[in-house]
């Protein structure tokens, strides 16, 4: 059932926990936000006590994590507050350890919280994704119109992550001082949310304070939507971010949902009626003959399929191996 | 989440499977904190909406950004007598009970 509405919460009010993972060592604890209940992917604050050490290793799941507070080395490198982190499941990080200790903001997306002490990479990661940025200092605010309907002029943004098939994003956004936009918006994603600093108000569920959280399933209201002295919150949504704006409190995520379907078929109505055919109603999902066709450059008979449900080897952006005889697991089954 | 949906599979241990067990039994206690808080809250959202109406009739709805269009009084939506004021829900569309096109409850 993916992860439940988790809104408002605010990590203050909670105490830290010890993590006891293996792998992940003493001296690290942390405030549980939001997990989700098939796959064990959860958002979490992180503390590292000063003199905190990791061993270099990976993880099974992809993960993310920014800076809050404090300062984290990763190898021979110092982190401060704002620095960001994608990093791919496989993907070995060096050591990290904290002299002083710091606050950290982790989301493991795709399972549980796990650490495999390595040096070197899983065969089956793809290095090539990793990034990691200081986005307080290196990313300039940008309007924050990447979606039309767009929000209104005092809420800017700092794109992080983006997932080019998905649309999904993980990004900073800020309000201004005085900022207000009076409308409720809903989307058709889960959005997520951690209040880095500062103090917003949406009209379903008043203060989110700094520490303040949100998980929000698709298709349910929010806003309308006030700061009174500003705010710096780090933001995620897991697919295309479109906002539907209106101004009934009292409409339901069902009625939003069939909102959202009037709108599609008023918008695109020749792929809203192939989509919704009898005849060609997938059960799984659509075919992208871009991910099936042959192609000259096919390797040894090998599969070319491209699918992907979070479980599964994936080639989200092409063709990539590190091993031809890496294990796959295309085991889905698209019938017509 | 579809974020970049990269994972490896592996087997999980018995620790980690007791940990996301006692975690996600946690996560429904949140929850329920969290669904009576804003139960309570109810009446202070009812002021919270008409001063939204307020403004709406005033200062405008924001279309699009900043480009705001005042609201008529007689567009401004009715409650639905048989509905109460829910913000909080559990797993979205799969938690809502509303009839849809009248077909399911």
């Amino acid at each position: 059932m993916a992860r439940p509405h988790i809104e408002p919460f605010c990590d203050r009010d909670n105490h830290f926990k010890p993590m006891r993972l293996l792998g992940f060592g003493t001296g690290m604890h942390y405030k549980m936000l939001s997990m989700d209940t098939d796959t064990g992917a959860c958002s979490m604050t992180v503390q590292f006590d000063g003199g905190y050490k990791r061993t270099p290793g990976f993880s099974w799941s992809e993960y993310e994590f920014i800076v809050i507070e404090g300062e984290l080395k990763v190898g021979d490198r110092t982190c401060r507050k704002g620095h960001y982190f994608y990093v791919p499941a496989g993907y070995a990080l060096p050591e990290i350890s904290s002299d002083q200790g710091c606050l950290v903001l982790y989301m493991y997306n795709t399972g549980e919280p796990s650490h495999e002490e390595a040096t070197e990479h899983h065969p089956s990661a793809q290095t090539q994704l990793y990034h990691d940025v200081d986005s307080y200092m290196d990313i300039p605010w940008a309007a924050g119109n990447v979606a039309k309907p767009s929000v209104a002029s005092g809420c800017m943004i700092k794109l992080l992550n983006y997932n080019p098939n998905s649309f999904a994003m993980t990004f900073l956004y800020c309000m201004t001082p005085n900022f207000y936009q009076d409308n409720i918006s809903y989307h058709d994603c889960a959005e997520e949310s951690y209040h880095l600093w500062g103090t917003s108000w949406m009209m379903q569920f008043g203060d989110v304070p700094t520490g303040g959280y949100f998980w929000r399933p698709a298709y349910i209201n929010h806003g309308a939507f006030a700061s009174e002295y500003g705010c710096i919150a780090l933001g995620r949504v897991d697919s295309k971010l479109f906002n539907h704006f209106h101004y009934n409190p009292w409409s339901t995520p069902v009625e939003n949902a069939e909102r959202s379907e009037a709108r599609l078929l008023a918008r695109d109505p020749l792929l809203y009626h192939w989509a919704f055919s009898k005849d060609h109603n997938h059960p799984h999902s659509p075919k992208d003959f871009e991910m099936f066709m042959p192609r000259r450059g096919d390797e040894n008979g090998h599969d070319t399929e491209h699918k992907s449900d979070g479980h599964r080897h994936d080639h989200w952006h092409g063709h990539h191996h590190h091993d031809d005889h890496s294990p796959h697991s295309h085991d889905h089954h698209h019938d017509h | 989440m579809t974020f970049k949906n990269l994972y490896i599979d592996h087997e999980r241990s018995s620790e980690a499977e007791e940990w996301v067990k006692e975690e996600l039994a946690e996560q429904e206690e949140r929850f329920a904190q969290i669904e009576a808080a804003m139960e309570a809250l109810a009446p202070t959202r009812e002021k919270w909406y008409q001063e939204f109406f307020d403004r709406l009739l005033t200062n405008g709805f924001n279309l699009d950004g900043d480009d705001k269009m005042p609201i008529p009084e007689s567009d401004l939506p009715v409650k639905p007598a048989d509905r109460k004021d829910q913000v909080v829900w559990k797993y979205g569309v799969d938690s809502d009970d509303t009839p849809r096109n009248g077909k399911e409850g």
